[in-house]
């Protein structure tokens, strides 16, 4: 049996009155890529940021790395790779300059930068940019300058809070090629509201107000989701949501132009046929066809924010 | 169709010998929900700014709400309301504060503001008004945001990456006040990164290099796809040649996989969901399945690579 990375019994971090972390428990001791979800302020930054030994915390039992939470956590934090969530580089460095103020933190060797650092650079598409101040890169750039920082001491553990936030779809496939790239070899630990990256986790943690509310394979997890979504067509698809919105077991809508996505709490509504001709019969929103859709991460998030997971 | 709302003709902007904005032509119909992508440092932001008067193009006209933007950079502001990412309230404020000093910045009379928050604050669903900002949960501080900057009443509304970081319900609730905000007649201009939001659009333009690539309804978009939609129809067991006739004489292109049948479609029009309804009316077994191709992939092959 490995030596676990993460090992939290009854993690609690206050703010004053409020608890931003109420009691997590958590093992991680695989090489595997944990996403950390859950609404706006749930505790997602606040946990990441007591992993990497930012805040003082209070648990029955807090190690990471075998270093105790609750106690010097010096050694730690040379052996972590952070992104926080906003940018927190040196703005009028260039680039290579940034990298280089890392690699002296780390007293990483000549070869040691040269075995690492034109990889990176190649591999995030900055190496054009050595010399442009991080400043003046463009937000995608900045970011996948930030994942390259974290991981240029080639890290033990690598904690990223929301490093895709703002980021284009290429940006973000390519920061995502560096995560899969450092999974192998490392735990990595990172929050995100967009749908495609949980679902690409190996597990995730959903949390609520300082809880864990659920922690599996995203498989697992949609497995619970007490939602199912439905589509129902037709000319106007806002129309369709806000008259659906009133049928009693629907949870949530997304209308598009010609259909609204139709989330429906599994265990109040009838069965499939019954949903569909419900949905076929709305009042003043002509439905021309209406389907079952397979449960998937938007119904599977919703589901858990909704308290609709078994 | 309505009028614009934005007229842009060949903006342009060069910060030195870099072209961030590229002979950009826009138009954006009365009352639309228009989204406006492009990869990091497309030059979306520079566009913004010189559509709302806070950057002055090196060429171009635009005209925002029949206001001349390049002349008046001022009056523009009044015309429009504002919400960027990091939504403008002021933190250590409370919300009636905020409310109360926004009111002010954009001269409106205590009564006149105290009646036009109330309604603001009924239809955006905000109580805590006496809470601190930075108090309010995120998906509150949001609607807050957004309600503060239509205060003045803005016909059009320039939204910058209003949902990034925020958690999928949150996002979908916020949505649901925007195409309500649509309905009442208000012009919205978006951007984001979540591609699916861009379905929630009326029509979205796509600029990479200072450059539009693509502009039209997402259909529009989809449609450039042969196989945009690709129907998987299972009829029960005995009744598929039936099914494949009925799908046929709809005028769909049937092609039989095995047990199951695949129809391939640029765009899902009522003719084809009428079509699909009619086959689920005779035949109440048939199990039918439409999958619609996502936008990000849409883009990635309209773009060959930079993507918003």
């Amino acid at each position: 049996m490995s030596t676990p990375v993460v090992e939290l019994r009854g993690l609690v971090k206050r703010y004053g009155a409020r608890r931003a972390l109420a009691g997590i428990d958590l093992t991680l001791t695989e090489n595997e890529l944990v996403g950390v979800v859950g609404p706006d302020g749930a505790g997602k930054t606040t946990l990441l940021r007591s992993l990497v030994g930012l805040l003082e915390v209070t648990a029955e039992r807090a190690r990471v790395l075998g270093y105790d939470l609750t106690g010097d956590v010096t050694a730690l934090k040379a052996r972590v790779g952070y992104v926080a969530q906003t940018f927190s580089l040196h703005p009028d460095l260039s680039v290579l300059e940034n990298l280089r103020f890392t690699a002296r933190l780390h007293r990483l060797t000549a070869a040691d930068w040269e075995a690492r650092v034109p990889d990176l650079l190649a591999r995030t598409g900055l190496a054009p940019f050595g010399d442009r101040p991080a400043g003046a890169l463009s937000g995608g750039m900045r970011q996948k300058l930030a994942v390259a920082n974290a991981l240029l001491p080639v890290p033990d553990l690598l904690v990223l809070d929301e490093p895709t936030a703002g980021v284009d779809v290429v940006a973000r496939h390519e920061i995502w090629t560096l995560l899969a790239a450092a999974r192998a070899r490392t735990l990595v630990v990172l929050a995100t509201s967009y749908l495609d990256e949980a679902a690409r986790c190996d597990r995730l943690l959903y949390l609520d107000t300082g809880r864990v509310v659920a922690f599996g394979t995203p498989h697992a997890l949609q497995a619970q989701a007490g939602l199912v979504p439905y589509r129902a067509w037709g000319d106007d698809g806002r129309a369709i949501a806000r008259a659906a919105r009133a049928l009693p077991y629907v949870r949530a809508t997304r209308a598009t132009r010609r259909y609204a996505r139709v989330e429906v709490a599994s265990a109040e509504a009838p069965a499939s046929g019954g949903v569909l001709a419900d949905l076929r019969a709305l009042a003043g929103a002509p439905v021309r066809f209406a389907e079952a859709l397979p449960v998937d991460m938007e119904s599977t998030l919703l589901a858990l924010s909704s308290g609709a997971s078994a | 169709m309505s009028a614009p709302i934005i007229r842009v003709t060949g903006l342009t902007k060069r910060f030195g010998a870099f072209t961030a904005v590229d002979a950009l032509d826009l138009s954006v119909p009365a009352g639309t929900i228009f989204a406006f992508l492009g990869a990091n440092g497309s030059g979306k932001s520079t566009t913004i700014r010189m559509l709302i008067g806070l950057l002055r193009p090196t060429e171009g006209t635009i005209v925002v709400d029949d206001v001349d933007v390049v002349r008046e950079p001022r009056r523009v502001r009044e015309r429009i309301g504002y919400m960027g990412q990091k939504v403008s309230l002021y933190q250590g404020l409370t919300l009636h504060e905020n409310v109360e000093f926004y009111g002010g910045l954009y001269g409106l009379e205590p009564r006149a503001l105290a009646g036009r928050w109330r309604e603001l604050a009924e239809r955006f669903d905000l109580e805590a008004i006496d809470a601190k900002v930075e108090e309010l949960p995120a998906a509150i501080r949001q609607r807050a945001g957004l309600a503060v900057s239509m205060l003045h009443r803005p016909r059009l509304l320039f939204l910058d990456e209003p949902t990034a970081g925020v958690d999928v319900r949150s996002r979908g609730l916020f949505w649901e006040v925007i195409q309500d905000e649509a309905r009442r007649g208000v012009s919205v201009f978006v951007t984001t990164h979540f591609l699916e939001e861009v379905d929630c659009c009326d029509r979205v333009c796509f600029i990479d290099a200072g450059r539009v690539l693509a502009d039209g309804t997402p259909d529009e978009l989809r449609g450039s796809w042969e196989a945009a939609y690709r129907i998987e129809i299972e009829p029960a067991p005995g009744t598929q040649t039936r099914v494949a006739a009925m799908l046929a004489a709809h005028g769909l292109p049937v092609a039989t996989e095995g047990t199951t049948l695949e129809v391939h479609l640029p765009l899902l029009e009522a003719r084809e969901l009428d079509a699909l309804q009619a086959v689920l009316a005779a035949e109440p077994a048939t199990r039918v399945r439409v999958d619609e191709v996502e936008m990000a992939e849409v883009f990635r092959r309209l773009t060959g690579g930079a993507a918003a």
